[in-house]
């Protein structure tokens, strides 16, 4: 069944998307936070040890399926700059680079985490935000705006209010369990934090901040129908604050397209909590339709086709120490 | 082949006209997605498309369960910066799987419903024209209003109507030809409370222009019953002659040139709304009206002239 894409007719005509270059895969050497900073470039080149073999395992599972072995691969690198500010990126960056060398890995690009939230003045998170289509617990049929919590997302329907209020007072009706919408007998029911917010203003989430990122991987992110975040070649030094430095930073001037039709993240099996609530929240993301086309239109011309879903074009690698 | 959509239409609460540089704020119901426009021979702009899910019961004239998981797709448009419209639709599709899937699955696939089990057309299709009353069923007229709603609530608009109005509800569904079955063709029906139910057989399946005739046929059929009703409260013939030009002065302000039918429609629907024309004749009607209109006001100056110029 073809779904309704081309609603516009007419109109459509002065719609505009833009269309990103991309790679058959991109990939996530690491993220980078102020714990792992402070462990020392030790901490740095370890995990580089651990991810290499996998990079190349990765780029040589796409050499083999592309024709003529002309797999298009970049990889990438994220410093946390949004929930603590350490270092400088003059002072961080070249030892980051240096320790990826000694381990025989380039990074492509280089991306700061607060970028996520907002770029070169594009707010991306509220982007994000806005495309959240609910998933919808089973009895939702329009007739009333969609069951939300401000700020909470979830892949199903929550426990009922006030259960053990009402056990104390003497009521019959006791604790009800929550349920996942998509449950297969039993369920796995996930509920994500998407931000808080103080007298500062609204804190995003680290899971909502990486599904802002893996969006930008897969480019599938527009503003006004432009790419929001297009990579910087670095200059020849790099500034002395984050504020400076580029949302997302090119290091390898050779280095193929920053986004791609696939992502594979290597990660240490702590982060899997957090990827789960990726998949929660990426699984109620309403990407662009032209967008989708655009990149399924690329893919199917190369002969490779994508998964519909976007949470199929994501892969990880969780490696324990 | 099934579709099925709601489209309610309604007066933008404003007191004039909202020019085209206002419908990118009031219509701009994403951040990140532009309003489209456009401009010939009115015009018209339209909100980035919206999802909304559901789970839930369809509507079944046999009185069948029958569960449907999916997106609606919704838009709201604003035409001669005058008249709202919200409009939602589904396609309706059979699931391959005997049970719910990850939601992203039905995000993939949007505007699209999949129901589990068989899928029997007419009954869906007799189901939902006539679940108007209906609990705990599909309510994409909801869906449809939430996106008006949420439009007439711009602070952009000063919210003083010219007239009081109404809004309408136009109910279609839309099935392909088949062999042995009812041939190319389409029905109207007036029902109560403002109701309208279409029927549209077509020839050669589902395209995105079959909601914008819907919402053309939506829009037509709001101008047509919103001047009947302008005429009637003017009490022509009893009321006096300056009451009753009052009470006719904001068709002419708001309404009478707005009527443009199949105006941005694709040359394939010509011939449905010729015979919508031909009956119940939606022109016909409405040029009688407007002659109606003008006469009045005519003779009115008339006796006013008559009384200034003593002739």
């Amino acid at each position: 069944m073809t779904p309704a894409y081309a609603t516009f007719g007419e109109v459509e005509a002065e719609r505009r998307v833009a269309s990103a270059p991309l790679s058959h895969v991109s990939i996530e050497l690491g993220h980078l936070y102020m714990e792992d900073f402070q462990a020392g470039p030790e901490r740095l080149r370890e995990q580089f040890r651990h991810v290499a073999p996998w990079a190349e395992t990765m780029r040589a599972s796409w050499r083999a399926r592309v024709p003529g072995g002309r797999a298009r691969v970049s990889t990438c690198f994220l410093i946390d700059d949004y929930f603590s500010r350490f270092s400088t990126p003059s002072e961080l960056v070249p030892m980051v680079l240096e320790a990826a060398a000694e381990c025989d890995l380039t990074i492509d690009y280089l991306a700061r985490e607060s970028a996520c939230a907002e770029a070169d003045g594009v707010k991306l998170a509220r982007l994000v935000e806005d495309r959240l289509v609910t998933d919808p617990p089973p009895g939702t049929d329009g007739s009333r705006p969609p069951v939300t919590e401000t700020g909470w997302l979830c892949n199903g329907a929550r426990s009922p209010y006030g259960g053990a209020v009402q056990v104390a007072m003497g009521s019959a009706q006791g604790w009800e369990p929550p349920a996942q919408n998509a449950k297969r007998r039993h369920s796995i029911f996930v509920d994500v934090e998407l931000w808080d917010s103080d007298s500062r203003g609204r804190t995003w989430s680290c899971p909502f901040l990486a599904a802002v990122w893996q969006l930008l991987r897969l480019g599938m992110i527009r503003n006004d129908g432009e790419l929001p975040v297009r990579p910087t070649p670095r200059g020849p030094s790099f500034p002395a604050s984050w504020d400076e430095l580029p949302a997302v930073v090119q290091l390898n001037p050779a280095a193929a397209p920053f986004s791609a039709y696939t992502t594979m993240s290597v990660l240490s099996p702590r982060f899997l909590p957090v990827e789960l609530a990726v998949r929660t929240i990426l699984s109620q993301v309403f990407v662009d339709a032209a967008v989708l086309r655009q990149v399924a239109d690329r893919s199917g011309g190369e002969g490779i086709p994508l998964p519909d879903e976007l949470v199929d074009r994501i892969s990880y690698i969780f490696l324990g120490a | 082949m099934l579709v099925m959509g709601e489209v309610r239409t309604g007066l933008l609460q404003n007191s004039g006209e909202i020019p085209e540089s206002l419908c990118q704020g009031v219509l701009g119901l994403l951040s990140g997605e532009r309003v489209r426009i456009s401009r010939r021979p009115i015009v018209y702009a339209v909100s980035p498309d919206q999802l909304t899910g559901v789970d839930c019961r369809l509507a079944s004239a046999a009185r069948a369960r029958v569960r449907g998981v999916g997106t609606v797709l919704s838009r709201a448009s604003v035409t001669g910066g005058r008249v709202l419209q919200g409009s939602s639709h589904i396609q309706v599709a059979r699931a391959e799987a005997d049970h719910r899937l990850s939601w992203s699955h039905y995000l993939a696939r949007p505007g699209v419903v999949e129901v589990f089990g068989k899928m029997r057309v007419p009954d869906l299709a007799d189901g939902f024209a006539d679940s108007g009353a209906w609990n705990d069923c599909l309510d994409l007229g909801s869906v449809s209003e939430r996106f008006m709603d949420a439009v007439q609530a711009s602070p952009l608009l000063d919210r003083k109507a010219p007239f009081r109005s109404a809004r309408t509800r136009l109910r279609w569904v839309a099935v392909a030809e088949e062999p042995g079955r009812e041939g190319p063709g389409i029905r109207f029906t007036l029902g109560r409370d403002r109701v309208r139910t279409l029927r549209l057989v077509l020839p050669d399946g589902f395209t995105p222009d079959v909601v914008d005739f819907c919402e053309d046929l939506a829009l037509h059929d709001w101008l047509l019953t919103t001047l009947l009703v302008i005429v009637e409260r003017a009490r022509v013939g009893t009321a006096t002659r300056a009451e009753v030009t009052a009470k006719l002065a904001p068709a002419v302000d708001h309404l009478l040139h707005l009527w443009m039918p199949a105006a941005r429609l694709d040359d394939g629907f010509a011939p449905l709304w010729e015979a919508l024309e031909r009956r119940p004749g939606f022109s016909r009607q409405w040029q009688s009206l407007v002659a109606r209109v003008r006469d009045q006001i005519a003779i009115n100056t008339l006796a006013l002239l008559r009384e200034a110029g003593g002739w």
